[in-house]
C-alpha cells in the first residue's frame, strides 16, 4: 500500500496541471448536471403542488367564495357528491383525485411560509379558508371544454382551472432550463472523459519505465492500475466536493436568498434536502465518470 | 525448467516465422547461452518465456507451467519466478540503488522488514555494498548493470534471463558481470543469456543454443560462439 501511495503522490506531483484541468472540467460538468437535477426536482415539486400539468383543478366553494355558484357558502355534502358523480359519469374524464381543505391548507402553509408577507397572511387564514379540490385527469388532455362547461356551472363549484394553461409556461421554462443544463453537462462530461483518458495516456507514457519494470518483476494488474485509479478517485472526489460547494452556494444565494423571498408565491421551491440528494447523485456520477474510463484506458495503455 | 515443444511463432503480417518448430529443454541449474545473428529469433524466444508473446503453435513450459494456457491474472505469479536483465539496464534514474532494488519487492507487496533484509544482502552479493545511497548516474556502466542484476535476483527467481547484459560494457567490466552471473548460477538459478559477445561465450564454455532464421541450428553442451574447427 505504501508503494502505491508513493506512486500516487509522484503521479499527482508530475501531472499537477493536467489534474487541475481535469478537476476544473469535471467540477463544472458536475455542477451543471447538479443544476439540471435540481431543476428536475423543482419541476416535480411544482407538479406535486399544483397537480399534474395536464390536469383540471376543480375547486369547490369555501364560505368566502365570491362566485355566483357559491351563494350558499361552503359546498355542502350533497353538492360535493353531485360534482363527484358528474366527474365520474363524464366520458372525457379518466379519473380524479380529491384534495381536502386540510391538505390545501398544509400546501398553502408551505408556500406562504417561504416569505415574510406570506407568513403574516397565514395568520388570518384557517383550514376553512381553503376549498376541497378535485384534480381531474382527462382521457385526452386537449379535450377539456366539456368537463369545464359541465362542472363550472354546478352549485358548490368555486372555480375550474386548467393547469395546462396556468402552468404551461412555467413547466416549459423549467423543461428548457433542465435540458440546457443537462445538455451542456453532457458535452462537458464527454470532455472530462476524454481528459481522463488523455491524462492516463500521458501518465502511462511518463511512467513507462516504472510500468515496464513492474510488469517484468510480476506486479499484479491491480498494483499497476492502482495509482491511476487512485489519482482518478482523488480528482473525482475533489470535483464532486467543488460541484457540491457550487450547488450549496446556488441554494444559499439564489434559492434561499432570492427565489423563496421574491418568487415565493409562484410555487414551493427546492429545499436543502433536495440539494443534498442531488449532491449524492453527482458524487456517484463523478466516481463513475472517473473510474469507468480509468479502468478501460489503463487496460488499453498499460497492457495489464 | 524451460521446455519448448515444437514451438512456432509468426507475428501478424509476417510471412516468415520468428521461431520455427523449436524443440528444446533447459534443465534446472543450467547456464545457457542463446546466440545467433540479429533477427534469428533470440528476442522472440525470451519473450515467449516471459509470456510477453504467445506461440502460434506448439507449447512452452516454464517452471512446470504451460504458459500459453496460463490465464492473464496468473502471469504476474509466473514472472515472480523469473528475473530479467537488459542491455540498457532500465534503472529508475530518480531512485537510489537501494530504492531501485527495493522497488522490485515493493511492487509485489513484500513486507518492509523482508525488503530491509533482502536488499542489502543482494547488494552485497553483486558487489555494491556501501553504494546503496547512490543514484544510477553516479555509477559506472558495470555498476549500473550490477544494480539491474540485483533487482532481477533480489526475489531469488528460479530463472534469470539476461538479454545482452554485456552489450554496453567494455571487455574487462563484462568479465566481472559474467563472474557475477556465474555465481548466481552456482546458487542453483538457471541462467539463460542471449548474447553477441563471442569472447565471453568462448571463455565460459557453457551450453550454447544457436538460432538462425527461427530454427535451432546448434545445441552444444560446452560450446563456443562459432563452430570449432
Amino acid at each position: 500500500m505504501r508503494a502505491i501511495l508513493n506512486e500516487l503522490r509522484a503521479s499527482l506531483t508530475r501531472n499537477t496541471s493536467m489534474t487541475i484541468s481535469l478537476i476544473v472540467t469535471m467540477s463544472v460538468s458536475l455542477l451543471l448536471a447538479s443544476l439540471g437535477l435540481l431543476i428536475q426536482a423543482q419541476a416535480e415539486r411544482t407538479e406535486q403542488y399544483f397537480g399534474d400539468r395536464l390536469q383540471l383543478q376543480v375547486n369547490l366553494c369555501t364560505k368566502n367564495s365570491p362566485a355566483a355558484t357559491c351563494v350558499g357558502g361552503a359546498a355542502t355534502d350533497e353538492q360535493k357528491q353531485a360534482v363527484q358523480t358528474a366527474l365520474q359519469d363524464n366520458p372525457e374524464v379518466k379519473d380524479f383525485a380529491v384534495r381536502s381543505p386540510k391538505e390545501n391548507y398544509a400546501q398553502a402553509r408551505e408556500l406562504l411560509g417561504q416569505t415574510d408577507t406570506g407568513r403574516k397572511q397565514l395568520e388570518t387564514l384557517g383550514v376553512d379558508s381553503f376549498p376541497e379540490s378535485y384534480f381531474v385527469t382527462l382521457k385526452d388532455p386537449q379535450q377539456f371544454d366539456g368537463v369545464v362547461s359541465e362542472v363550472s356551472g354546478m352549485d358548490g363549484v368555486g372555480n375550474v382551472n386548467s393547469l395546462r394553461d396556468l402552468l404551461g409556461p412555467l413547466f416549459e421554462m423549467l423543461d428548457k432550463m433542465q435540458w440546457a443544463a443537462l445538455a451542456t453537462a453532457g458535452l462537458l462530461i464527454i470532455a472530462a472523459i476524454l481528459q481522463v483518458s488523455n491524462t492516463i495516456r500521458m501518465t502511462a507514457f511518463a511512467r513507462r519505465r516504472e510500468i515496464g519494470i513492474m510488469r517484468l518483476v510480476g506486479a499484479s494488474s491491480w498494483h499497476i492500475q492502482a495509482p491511476f485509479v487512485l489519482e482518478s478517485l482523488v480528482a473525482a472526489f475533489i470535483s464532486a466536493a467543488l460541484a457540491a460547494g457550487g450547488l450549496a452556494a446556488f441554494m444559499h444565494f439564489v434559492v434561499y436568498g432570492y427565489l423563496r423571498d421574491t418568487l415565493g408565491r409562484i410555487t414551493t421551491w427546492v429545499r436543502w434536502e433536495d440539494a443534498f440528494l442531488v449532491m449524492g447523485m453527482t458524487t456517484v456520477l463523478a466516481l463513475l465518470l472517473a473510474l469507468v474510463p480509468t479502468f478501460v484506458m489503463t487496460r488499453k495503455y498499460l497492457d495489464v | 525448467m524451460i521446455r519448448f515443444d515444437k514451438v512456432t511463432k509468426t507475428y501478424p503480417g509476417q510471412k516468415r516465422a520468428a521461431l520455427d518448430r523449436v524443440d528444446l529443454e533447459i534443465n534446472k541449474g543450467e547456464f545457457v547461452f542463446l546466440v545467433g545473428s540479429s533477427g534469428s529469433g533470440k528476442s522472440t524466444f525470451l519473450r515467449l518465456i516471459l509470456r510477453e508473446a504467445r506461440p502460434t503453435s506448439g507449447h512452452v513450459y516454464v517452471a512446470g507451467k504451460e504458459i500459453n494456457k496460463l490465464s492473464s491474472w496468473k502471469v504476474p505469479k509466473l514472472r515472480r519466478q523469473l528475473g530479467t536483465v537488459f542491455q540498457d539496464f532500465r534503472l529508475l534514474p530518480n531512485k537510489t540503488v537501494f530504492e531501485n532494488v527495493a522497488y522490485a519487492l515493493e511492487v509485489i507487496g513484500k513486507p518492509r522488514d523482508e525488503i530491509k533484509r533482502l536488499v542489502p544482502e543482494t547488494l552485497d552479493l553483486v558487489g555494491l555494498d556501501g553504494k546503496g545511497h547512490r543514484r544510477p548516474d553516479e555509477l559506472s556502466g558495470g555498476e549500473q548493470q550490477r544494480v539491474a542484476i540485483a533487482r532481477a535476483y533480489v526475489n531469488r527467481p528460479m530463472i534469470l534471463i539476461a538479454d545482452e547484459p554485456t552489450g554496453n560494457l567494455d571487455p574487462t567490466t563484462s568479465v566481472g558481470i559474467m563472474k557475477l552471473l556465474d555465481r548466481i548460477n552456482r546458487e542453483d538459478t538457471t541462467v539463460l543469456m542471449a548474447t553477441h559477445d563471442s569472447s565471453i561465450v568462448d571463455q565460459m564454455r557453457k551450453r550454447v543454443i544457436e538460432l538462425d532464421e527461427g530454427r535451432v541450428i546448434r545445441d552444444e553442451a560446452r560450446g563456443i560462439y562459432g563452430y570449432e574447427n
